[in-house]
């Protein structure tokens, strides 16, 4: 079984879009994973049934009770993230504003602040339009992706995938350079990185395959809207050579991208054009690559 | 082996000099939101370990913890099962990992 992650540094590269048409192609030998949970939409090109789904915690949140609560207002005092404001007389917690940090029952005289584990949204397992399986999350307002979700979204997938032996496993990676990121990255056995040719599109590449470099894992690289900016486009395939990325594909700017996406169709299934052509090539050169 | 370093539930501790095994449970890691590479790397310093032999390797973080600490962190040992990498490590076939 290989782990493929996809990930791109700067957004609106066209990733999600690029990932789900490989999730498509590869049909019942892919487990899809989406662990851009931020903004999480791989759901919209698959269909997903929501089928299975759990409850998901991370951080901690501040609950008063209030039948010990003398209202002192010695906890407020030490908030500094003003997560404890006074309402009709009573202090309460702020929910959006509390970080968790425990001050505040460290403070209380009478004991009545507690930290509780924080429901920060779901995570899900659904069967998707192409029969298979995609493991993925939402977030509640104001909740952010972490390292440890990724690695739930991931590990779940990577135990569905080896109950049902399937060969690929596709994750959508996170986005910048940070802990989901090193999450999404770590187990990988090829990256491919998703670029457009613009100076940030270039610039997050070379930021996000440091991080790859670093971990010593194979990519591959699709430069989208490559016709643009013919001469950044170059910059970046003289990039590719000289860190030994290998150079998958350049996608032609086409408006059935988008239209695709307006859909809520894979690239492959809405149109057999030029752009479903290259990227069939691309996923079979992929398959070829990580199973040498 | 487990590929991840950060998120790593257990950790095999060989004592070359004895010839001798013994773990550590990590399991506390699931808990952490964030940050787990640094905290792992932290208990790997409790444990007083020379040298790391690992999967993908240590993020950034964890392995500007693991530089200070003096380990040697050995890389490419994702796939393989504990024997295996030990053994590996001794013929020299494990890449070591460079923080650049």
């Amino acid at each position: 079984m290989k782990e493929i992650v996809v990930i791109s540094g700067k957004g609106g590269t066209g990733k999600t879009s690029v990932t789900a048409s490989f999730a498509y192609l590869g049909g019942q030998d892919v487990i899809v994973a989406d662990c851009d949970v931020d903004a999480a939409d791989m759901h919209l090109l698959m269909q997903p049934d929501f089928r299975q789904s759990e409850d998901f915690y991370s951080g901690q949140l501040a609950v008063i009770d209030s039948e010990r609560c003398t209202n002192c207002g010695a906890c407020a005092e030490v908030c500094r993230f003003d997560a404890i404001p006074e309402v009709d007389g009573n202090y309460t917690i702020d929910a959006l504003n509390c970080e968790g940090c425990g001050y505040c029952p460290r403070v209380c005289p009478e004991e009545a602040i507690k930290m509780e584990d924080r429901n920060v949204g779901k995570w899900y397992v659904s069967t998707i339009k192409t029969g298979s399986t995609m493991v993925h999350a939402r977030l509640g307002i104001g909740a952010e992706n972490s390292g440890k979700l990724v690695a739930k979204v991931k590990n779940e997938a990577k135990a569905l995938a080896e109950k049902n032996e399937k060969k690929y496993i596709i994750v959508d990676g996170s986005p910048g350079v940070g802990c989901p990121v090193v999450s999404s990255l770590s187990g990988a056995h090829f990256v491919i990185l998703v670029t457009e040719p613009t100076v940030s599109g270039l610039h997050d590449l070379k930021r996000v395959h440091e991080l790859v470099k670093k971990f010593s894992i194979p990519a591959g690289c699709i430069i989208n809207k490559a016709d643009l900016n013919p001469q950044i486009a170059e910059q970046i395939v003289t990039y590719l050579n000289h860190e030994k990325i290998v150079h998958l594909s350049n996608l032609p700017y086409d408006e059935t991208f988008t239209e695709a996406m307006v859909n809520g169709q894979t690239i492959i299934e809405f149109n057999k054009n030029h752009l479903s052509d290259i990227l069939t090539e691309s996923w079979e050169q992929i398959k070829q690559i990580t199973n040498a | 082996m487990d590929p991840r370093f950060g998120r790593t539930e257990y950790i095999l501790v060989y004592d070359e000099e004895n010839d001798s095994l013994s773990h550590f449970d990590n399991r506390e890691i699931n808990n952490e939101a964030h940050g787990a590479g640094p905290k792992t790397a932290k208990n790997l310093f409790d444990l007083g370990a020379d040298v790391l032999l690992t999967g993908n390797g240590p993020g950034g973080n964890a392995a500007a913890v693991l530089e200070k600490a003096g380990t040697k962190i050995y890389i490419g040992a994702g796939e393989m099962n504990v024997q295996q990498a030990l053994e590996a490590y001794r013929d020299g076939q494990l890449k070591k990992f460079v923080n650049s």
